[in-house]
């Protein structure tokens, strides 16, 4: 097992803590992407994420340049930074869901109210037609032919 | 037109209207095709952040740089990116683009970063090459700082008499967060730029 001269963290401890930053931010990705796909605004989520992918990013270097000490630290602020995305996440999805449910309610309410307006309003104008047309029809007086034979 | 004809018209009308104001629910619940292709656009500008002026002949210690690494996501959603920074000489693999495998050498710096569907992503980078030994007709180069983090290369550039130089490359490898598999995945794009050893 290596063990970086400095801190005497050694290379396993390492590599557990960028594990578990590892899982932390798959996790919070996955939560996002489903408060994403519920229609949430997922924008802030992201920016807490890319400071942990950051984090983790320099954990990595660090690990491979043997500074299991500083690998830790860096692993362990990514972990503490998307450690709570996931929650939010969720509680983006269930936003989201009831934002999308009332929008939906409102759009079907206002297309119902739009196709029985035009159904409606077709049936009446064509009475209102047919009438003026048979009118036009009847009071068209017939047409007086010569007959030259 | 006789009154047939004009039903006609007023039904296929009515009929239109009826479309379009049942429109709205209609898109809420019936899922249309994305049209569009999906992909990453990836790309590495030199220090006056044009396709131009790339660092070329390094000498040791000396710091080269910025060159600019960028990303741009057209994937349709939310995407978990990984840029691998790698170094090799004239004989090292590169990635294989046909195949869709990356370079099997060890990766040096890294990004990691997450991106918004249509959002860009970009860094600068420097670096400079260290512990560079000319041995007959090798260079050695012993050691990279990238973005100062110092990483043990040992990579030896033959002389090439073509191109009268020691050639390196510095290359960056672009990964993708594979939900499925549930790791990271090349993702079929790298850019680089050739460095010639100079004393």
């Amino acid at each position: 097992m290596l063990v970086s001269s400095v801190s005497g963290v050694g290379s396993d401890e390492a590599l557990i803590a960028i594990d578990r930053a590892d899982s932390a931010i798959v996790l919070a990705y996955r939560a996002v992407l489903e408060a994403e796909g519920a229609g949430a605004n997922v924008s802030g989520l992201l920016e807490e994420l890319n400071f942990g992918a950051e984090a983790l990013a320099t954990a990595n270097m660090l690990y491979r340049v043997g500074n299991f000490g500083e690998a830790v630290n860096f692993a362990d602020l990514c972990y503490d930074s998307v450690v709570d995305v996931a929650a939010k996440a969720d509680e983006a999805v269930r936003l989201a869901e009831f934002e999308g449910k009332r929008q939906f309610y409102v759009t079907s309410a206002a297309s119902t109210l739009g196709v029985c307006c035009v159904v409606l309003g077709g049936v009446f104008g064509w009475r209102v037609f047919k009438r003026r047309y048979f009118r036009r029809v009847l009071e068209t007086k017939p047409e007086v032919v010569s007959n030259e034979s | 037109m006789n009154l047939e004809d004009y039903q006609t018209v007023f039904t296929v009308t009515v009929l239109g209207l009826t479309l379009i104001a049942a429109f709205p629910t209609i898109s809420m619940v019936v899922l249309f095709p994305e049209g569009s292709e999906r992909f990453s656009e990836f790309w590495l500008l030199g220090p006056g952040h044009m396709a131009e002026g790339y660092p070329f002949n390094v000498q040791n210690g000396e710091v080269q740089g910025p060159v600019y690494v960028g990303v741009r996501n057209h994937m349709g959603g939310s995407q978990y990116y990984l840029v691998y920074v790698k170094f090799r000489n004239q004989t090292q693999s590169l990635p294989n683009v046909t195949a869709s495998t990356p370079s099997p050498l060890l990766p040096l710096y890294e990004f990691q970063f997450f991106l918004g569907d249509g959002e860009m992503w970009e860094k600068p980078l420097t670096f400079s090459v260290e512990d560079v030994l000319f041995q007959g007709d090798s260079a050695f180069v012993g050691s990279m700082s990238i973005n100062d983090v110092v990483f043990s290369v040992n990579v030896s550039a033959k002389w090439d008499s073509e191109y009268e130089g020691y050639y390196c490359q510095l290359f960056f490898e672009l990964w993708l967060y594979d939900r499925e598999v549930q790791d990271f995945q090349f993702h079929n794009r790298f850019v680089g730029i050739w460095l010639n050893m100079t004393s």
